[in-house]
């Protein structure tokens, strides 16, 4: 396959180490915004509003309903297992010939804010995964088979494989023209040259 | 942005969602990914047996009397080859080229992902309060990110237009 850049490698890793601490930092307060995001999207679309996604002070996020009675136990959703392929865009992003340039930062900012845009619609299929199969009968006489379907594929998709993929393909979209890999494009130059 | 490059992304998701759902379609689950799954969970544990960890594998479950790892959906690198599968079918490349991509790519997530299943099985016998922080996330990005350095390698070797490395 040719020769490895080393120091690409070395960028990546330092985008991912950095990406990583990041999102270690920022995950208690990200995820209150998120679960704050995708509470007013859900609530725009239910009659009667009654979904509140309430942050615990275990990181988690306690899914309530007030129509519920306030007595049974409620859900919880860890929205840090939805949102840590941001380490992944950041190791991407700086796998780039030009890591600092005003595209290649413009670009990184704007996926992380159509990243955030997936993060949101993730936690509400997570959520809704949860209300069309995981709460006994009320869940079988509420939603569908279809519903269920529906969000159950949503939900596990995404953690498996889409949310890497969303974030391969915002890079894809948004990364600076010089971008990654001159690896192999070097290995061809020499060769040609000899 | 390239028309080919559009091209590229609509193809590479289509392939994805295809993919996935045939994967996850309980048939194909039960008889394909979870014996695979199996699979890779005894040459994990051959690997920890043979730098003298003492543990059993029953189906998908690595254990010992100190620690135990259930190899699931996720964890099985099954995820990195369907993003490998993806994007070497949505680039432009020949057949060979392909299937010599796909075969080595496959290899080498496969063998990272054991790598991954011991360490893992090693961090929670010796390292427990690193083992969430790996499980959850270090070893996930890696490997995809693994899968797509990979794809990036490859397809500056064998792609006419180097699509992968233009803007």
């Amino acid at each position: 396959m040719g020769p490895i850049d080393w120091r690409l490698a070395v960028k990546g890793l330092a985008g991912f180490i950095v990406g990583l601490a990041l999102w270690l930092m920022l995950s208690p307060l990200y995820d209150r915004a998120i679960a704050t995001g995708a509470e007013k999207v859900m609530r725009v679309f239910e009659t009667p509003k009654v979904t509140r996604l309430v942050p615990m002070p275990d990181g988690s996020i306690r899914v309530d309903r007030s129509d519920f009675d306030p007595r049974s136990p409620r859900p919880g959703i860890r929205v840090s297992d939805l949102t840590f392929n941001f380490a992944l865009l950041t190791a991407l992003f700086a796998v780039s010939r030009r890591t600092f340039s005003d595209r290649n930062i413009g670009g990184f900012f704007a996926a992380s804010a159509i990243l955030a845009l997936t993060h949101i619609v993730a936690t509400i299929a997570r959520v809704m995964s949860i209300y069309v199969a995981k709460l006994g009968a009320w869940s079988r006489v509420t939603y569908s088979d279809f519903d269920r379907n529906v969000w159950g594929i949503a939900d596990h998709g995404y953690r498996l494989v889409f949310m890497y993929a969303f974030a391969f393909g915002l890079w894809f979209l948004f990364r600076d023209t010089a971008s990654v890999a001159p690896a192999g494009a070097k290995a061809k130059t020499k060769r040609r040259k000899k | 942005m390239q028309r080919q490059q559009v091209l590229f992304l609509v193809k590479f998701f289509g392939i994805l969602v295809a993919a996935y759902l045939f994967i996850a379609w309980s048939p194909v689950n039960d008889r394909v990914i979870v014996p695979f799954t199996q699979v890779i969970a005894e040459g994990s544990g051959a690997v920890l047996r043979a730098i003298g960890e003492q543990v059993a594998v029953t189906g998908t479950i690595i254990r010992s009397s100190r620690f135990g790892v259930n190899v699931n959906n996720g964890c099985n690198g099954v995820e990195a080859m369907l993003i490998l599968l993806a994007s070497i079918l949505a680039f432009p490349a020949s057949m060979k080229a392909r299937i010599a991509g796909l075969a080595l790519g496959a290899i080498a997530v496969q063998l990272l992902n054991a790598v991954r299943i011991v360490s893992l099985y090693l961090l929670g016998v010796y390292q427990p309060r690193l083992f969430e922080i790996f499980h959850t996330a270090v070893w996930q990005i890696v490997i995809i990110l693994a899968a797509i350095v990979f794809f990036l390698f490859w397809s500056t070797r064998v792609g006419s237009d180097r699509l992968a490395t233009r803007g």
